[in-house]
């Protein structure tokens, strides 16, 4: 094993371990609000790093660019996603406000 | 449209063509078929983004907020990375500990940046900072979801905040929003 895919284990292992705590935390936490939190700021650095382990491996550096792109419209999206479902929540009128 | 002149039009039209364009090309690569989708695509994302600005007090060219600025880039790129791992961290000791870690609650702060594009940059960063989610927006009224309502949330805010102005090169009002009426957007 190369240092270069060592590295990539290492990052690729430590993405998996924060996707795991946002999937803990989605099941652990008691509402929508503290849900949300787990799963967008677990998601950003898992996926963040999960990006980074595979970026040695791409094949070249428009791989390596596409991936890093995915991660910033994953990033812009699940926090957008994330203050819409929350505004709703908060205001209690969205289609399936209790 | 309600744009200012054409050639500001068609400057925007350029740029934001041209940035959607490399975003398609990044994505799928430069295979001249997949055009048949990424042409329609590329024209519809530019359409609709300035569809979506028009009109915006924020969108005027020279105002504060209409454009990047690269020093501002350039310091807010390390700050949002480590704050990112830190908010993770965050989440990952609060959960994976045998008794959840959290005493959530909703903390209302004033919003003291005023071009639209800031204003969503700091919405959005407001969720991936360590223990605070954006929950809503009214006026500068931003309510903000905590996952511990003991943490320094107003410091932390005001912080990412004042990164923001600097990445749009806007200046913050410091005497926070004592006279500015509470209306949405730029009111300048």
């Amino acid at each position: 094993m190369t240092i270069a895919e060592g590295l990539s284990f290492g990052l690729l292992g430590a993405g998996a371990f924060f996707f795991m705590a946002g999937s803990v935390g989605l099941i652990r936490l008691p509402d929508r609000f503290t849900r949300l939190h787990a799963l967008t700021k677990a998601d950003n650095v898992g996926l963040g790093l999960i990006v980074l382990g595979l970026m040695p491996l791409a094949a070249d550096v428009r791989e390596a660019l596409k991936l890093g792109l995915i991660w910033i419209l994953v990033v812009i999206a699940g926090a957008t996603g994330a203050h819409l479902i929350a505004k709703r929540a908060l205001r209690g009128d969205g289609e399936d406000a209790q | 449209m309600t744009h200012r002149s054409p050639g500001l039009l068609a400057k925007r039209l350029f740029l934001r063509g041209a940035l959607f364009a490399g975003v398609w090309v990044l994505l799928v690569g430069p295979d001249p078929v997949a055009w048949i989708v990424g042409g329609p695509a590329v024209i519809g994302a530019t359409v609709a983004s300035l569809w979506l600005i028009k009109g915006r007090p924020s969108a005027r060219p020279g105002s504060p907020g209409s454009s990047l600025s690269l020093t501002g880039l350039l310091r807010f790129t390390p700050y949002f990375l480590w704050e990112s791992v830190r908010g993770g961290l965050d989440v990952a000791g609060r959960v994976m500990v045998p008794r959840l870690r959290i005493r959530p609650g909703v903390h209302v702060y004033r919003m003291r940046l005023r071009g639209r594009p800031a204003r969503v940059m700091f919405i959005d960063s407001v969720s991936l900072i360590p223990g605070t989610l954006s929950a809503d927006l009214r006026g500068d009224q931003v309510s903000v979801h905590a996952l511990d309502t003991r943490a320094p949330l107003d410091a932390e805010l005001r912080r990412l905040e004042e990164r923001v102005a600097g990445l749009f090169g806007e200046v913050l009002d410091h005497q926070a929003g004592v006279d500015s009426p509470p209306a949405a957007g730029g009111a300048r």
